[in-house]
């Protein structure tokens, strides 16, 4: 704290030195700090600042962290590492930001740069090792995992661990239900189109969306199949690595980033125009379409990073405007409750600004009555793994929104990603509210084929 | 870090007791982040931030301040732009952020009551169910609090026909610096007895904390249209709404925008369909019954023809008008675009004048090689000249504060004033020497130590603390233009 009343700010130190041996250009992209004019126009977006009223615990004040860290003005220490870490990086105050910072990217760099500087504890380090670098990138290691977590579940081991260790006052995550092991097959090769072919898409299998939400997947299958065009799974990639990115490990992120454009490159088959590659998960369409942003300048990975973001399309976004050429005719009614409500994923309408490709989807369904629901771009509290590792403000952040969906009066709530989808679930279940969750892409292939699930 | 002499751990056990742990912050870091409200140029980072969750908590957490004697500053959401907000050395922060509930609507009698921390868009858009708004619509309007409304008596672009904050208060509940709560809050419009509810609007947060405010609400208009005239250059728009003025014109709001400032907000996320290719451009609200607009839009439309506009557009739709005024108010903002600080000056002038003032602005900053932007209500003479600046060039600073002195200084020449809405502040305190006399401010010394007998609220904020006679030698003798402790 300067030491002088109203001292003016130019009195600051300069940047460029370091304190205590911290590599400040590594903890903080200084540059993208200035364009923050402090007008406070963010604050309202922010679900921390929501929950808190703490000033640092929104964009402005962890900004003005970041620049003071900087500046060699403040220490990054437990207290600073925990607003860095308090963040959802909802991305929200990017949609407010007269300015454009670009706050997704400063607080990817400040997580990354405290991750390499602050080492945690060795139990923590461990552990993000074994899900960050053995798990998420390799799927025998995924599906061992989903089949394990399954057994644990079914025969009541998860409850009784639960139970020891909210005796001991630790506030447990809910563990995702996994489903039965036919749920959790792959894709096939290629999912054909229905009648008259349009095309053929590329489509991302994922990592946790198998084990967790192999319907979905297959149910955007058969959506592009209803929409006319063949679907293959990209083949030798699991993970994104957007999880990575948002969690302070960009060389992980990178690494995957790397595998994910040579999965790109092999499906470019003989000279012929790139297919489009369909992503059913916000978070992940969000990050490939960023892909660049992990690559120097002079990195030729950054040229193909770019050309692959122009392939990918959120599901919603693909879906959208060749629904209205192809309407489906089967009404949805019977299969899910009416109302619905369409609740915005944060990285569909912060990152990627796509707001009206959804409700258009929907609109274009037989059947299907759509209410509005309040503050439906504010952060449901899931933001990737948060809620594992957060998982009291987690459920803090989702409470009003659970509100707003009983003052809706849906039935059925409407989302596009996976960790969205959880932690409503989760949220519902505790509440014990009648109202179920449901994909888009499982109510557009319903539209068209009449199943409901496989 | 040692914990301060004033507050220590019983204290903070007591307050911690009254607020829970959540409304407390104390560390090193939490703390500087609270060093600056809108207006980054001050920064102190206070001892102490609390955050009480109503009329009761604060209560008590102000006697236990008084107690110990400790300088209280009170911040809402902190986007004023004087440092009003700014703590003193040594000081705690009182943050209303926690009081967010609109306590009672009532539609029937057109008045709301809310707690200070309610953000003024959140009221309008509850107001909106029942057909009604919240006039004051300050540009910050989707993140300040209805309390630092009260503070600083804002306006807004709609304040020229509906007026500022203070038009529109029927009442507040204030806790003094004791911890005393004093309920001003009365049934009728008219005020009875002394205009107590008036004269703490606008205190700045020297007579006391405002924890609730009961406001009158406003009919939607049956109708309103934005239209945007444009302008070849400011010069012309100026022109353009004197003769608006003059020619006894009633819009509901007249807001100039120049060539930078629409650059930058086309360029954010604000982007609203501002013609990048005009020199300024005049925005204008219009609402009554369809005859009234029309009649005023045709005149609107003559007036800004015969003064140079060449072309004048209406907005087609709900949504064109929406994004055309969230542009506007993104400005400020949006200049983060343009360097890294914005210092946005804040003073009033007779309208007949508004040509010759805005000129005169330009040339100073040209003179002081500074980059000048213009948004402002122009219908008001209200001037923002926005400059922007680095704040780590202390040469820059030392500009930009004498750029605002001489705009200031030659405003209350002209016969206007040191502040339209964002109030007096730590930035302009010095300034009320040019407005008033040793005597004026002595007597508003007095009715400030009426409120606040100890002098811990906002101590150093609003009214100079040393003689003017002191100030003029010391500007003259060392042409120091930053306010000193």
């Amino acid at each position: 704290m300067s030491g002088h009343p109203n001292h003016t700010a130019a009195d600051a130190p300069r940047t460029g030195g370091s304190t205590r041996g911290f590599d400040l250009a590594s903890l903080v992209e200084y540059t993208k700090t200035l364009e923050c004019i402090h007008c406070g126009l963010c604050l309202t977006s922010c679900p921390t600042y929501q929950l808190t009223g703490v000033e640092s615990s929104s964009p402005r004040g962890r900004i003005h962290l970041m620049r003071s860290v900087a500046e060699g003005d403040l220490e990054p220490d437990a207290e600073y590492a925990d607003e860095m870490d308090f963040c959802l990086l909802c991305r929200h105050c990017e949609t407010a930001c007269p300015a454009g910072v670009e706050f997704g990217a400063l607080m990817e760099h400040a997580r990354s740069g405290l991750t390499e500087q602050m080492p945690r504890p060795p139990l923590a380090r461990a552990l993000r090792w074994i899900g960050f670098r053995f798990v998420l990138p390799r799927r025998r290691v995924l599906d061992l995992a989903g089949a394990a977590l399954r057994a644990v579940q079914i025969t009541g081991v998860e409850r009784i661990g639960r139970w020891l260790l909210a005796r001991a006052g630790s506030v447990v995550p809910t563990s995702p239900r996994v489903p039965k092991g036919r749920a959790r097959r792959r894709l096939e090769p290629s999912t054909p189109a229905d009648g008259a072919a349009r095309g053929a898409v590329d489509v991302l299998e994922g990592c946790v969306m198998p084990v967790l939400f192999g319907r979905v997947n297959r149910a955007t299958g058969r959506s592009l199949a209803g929409l006319g065009y063949e679907s293959r799974p990209l083949a030798g990639v699991t993970c994104c690595g957007s999880l990575h990115a948002h969690n302070g490990d960009l060389d992980g992120a990178r690494t995957l980033a790397r595998r994910m454009l040579a999965a790109a490159r092999a499906t470019e088959r003989d000279g012929s125009d790139p297919l489009p590659l369909v992503v059913n998960s916000a978070g992940c369409s969000a990050h490939l379409k960023e892909l660049h942003h992990l690559f120097d300048p002079d990195d030729p990975d950054r040229a193909a990073a770019e050309e692959l973001a122009a392939r990918v399309y959120d599901f919603t976004e693909f879906a959208a405007p060749r629904l209205r050429r192809r309407p489906p005719e089967r009404s949805i009614e019977g299969a899910w409750k009416g109302p619905f409500a369409y609740d915005d994923p944060c990285h569909l309408c912060h990152a990627q600004q796509i707001r009206t490709p959804p409700r258009d989807v929907l609109a274009a369904l037989p059947g299907l009555e759509l209410v509005p629901l309040e503050n439906s771009e504010g952060c449901c509290g899931s933001a990737g793994i948060y809620s594992v590792l957060r998982p009291a403000d987690s459920a803090a952040v989702l409470e009003p929104k659970l509100d707003a969906l009983e003052r809706s009066g849906a039935r059925t709530l409407v989302t596009a990603n996976p960790g969205c989808h959880l932690q409503w679930q989760a949220g519902i279940e505790r509440r014990g509210l009648d109202v179920r969750v449901v994909h888009v892409a499982e109510l557009v292939a319903r539209a068209y084929d009449g199943r409901t699930t496989e | 870090m040692a914990a301060p002499s004033a507050i220590d751990e019983t204290l903070l056990r007591a307050l911690e007791a009254v607020v829970g742990a959540r409304g407390i912050v104390s560390g090193h870091a939490r703390l500087s982040t609270y060093a600056a409200d809108g207006l980054p140029l001050f920064s102190q980072a206070p001892d102490l931030v609390v955050l009480p969750r109503d009329t009761d908590e604060t209560a008590r957490v102000m006697a236990l301040l008084h107690t110990a004697g400790v300088p209280i500053a009170a911040r809402g959401s902190g986007t004023g732009l004087t440092g009003g907000a700014t703590p003193a050395a040594g000081g705690v922060v009182v943050s209303t952020a926690r009081m967010r509930s609109i306590l009672e609507l009532a539609p029937a009698d057109r008045r709301a009551r809310v707690q200070a921390g309610v953000v003024n868009a959140d009221l309008t858009t509850a107001a909106a169910a029942h057909g009604l708004f919240y006039a004051p619509d300050p540009s910050s309007q989707q993140a300040c609090t209805i309390g630092g409304n009260v503070a600083n008596n804002s306006g807004g672009p709609h304040c020229f026909r509906h007026g500022n904050t203070t038009r529109h208060l029927l009442g507040v509940v204030v806790v003094l610096a004791d911890g005393e709560v004093l309920d001003l809050v009365r049934d009728s419009n008219d005020p009875v007895g002394l205009d107590l509810v008036g004269n703490f609007c606008g205190s700045e947060g020297t007579f006391g904390i405002v924890t609730e405010v009961v406001v009158k609400l406003v009919p939607v208009p049956e109708r309103v249209e934005t239209l945007l005239a444009l302008f070849t250059d400011l010069d012309a728009a100026c022109g353009a709404v004197s003769d608006l003025i003059a020619q006894r014109l009633e819009p509901s709001a007249i807001e100039v925008l120049d060539r930078l400032t629409i650059e930058a907000v086309e360029a954010s996320v604000y982007a609203a369909g501002y013609p990048v290719d005009a020199g300024a451009v005049v925005l204008c609200d219009v609402e009554g019954t369809d005859e009234e607009v029309e009649a005023i839009a045709t005149d609107l439309v003559r007036i800004a023809e015969r003064n140079g506009a060449f072309e004048v557009r209406r907005a087609a739709d709900a949504a064109e008008r929406k994004r055309l005024w969230a542009g506007r108010k993104g400005a400020f903002g949006a200049m983060g675009r343009v360097a890294p600080d914005l210092y946005v000056a804040d003073a009033v002038v007779p309208r007949t004048k508004l040509r010759e003032l805005v000129r005169l602005a330009t040339e100073i900053c040209r003179e002081l090689d500074l980059k000048l932007a213009n948004v402002f209500h122009a219908g008001d003479g209200n001037l923002h000249p926005n400059i922007s600046y680095d704040r780590r060039d202390p040469d820059e600073v030392r500009r930009v504060l004498l750029a605002g002195t001489r705009i200031l200084e030659a405003c209350v020449a002209a016969g206007g004033s040191i502040t339209g809405e964002h109030g007096v502040g730590l930035e302009k305190r010095d300034h009320m020497c040019a407005l008033f006399g040793e005597d004026d401010l002595d007597a508003m010394r007095d009715v400030r130590r009426a409120w606040d007998p100890s002098g811990r609220l906002n101590p150093d904020k609003l009214l100079p603390i040393r003689r003017c006679s002191e100030i003029h030698a010391d500007a003259v003798t060392t042409e120091r233009v930053v306010p000193s402790a």
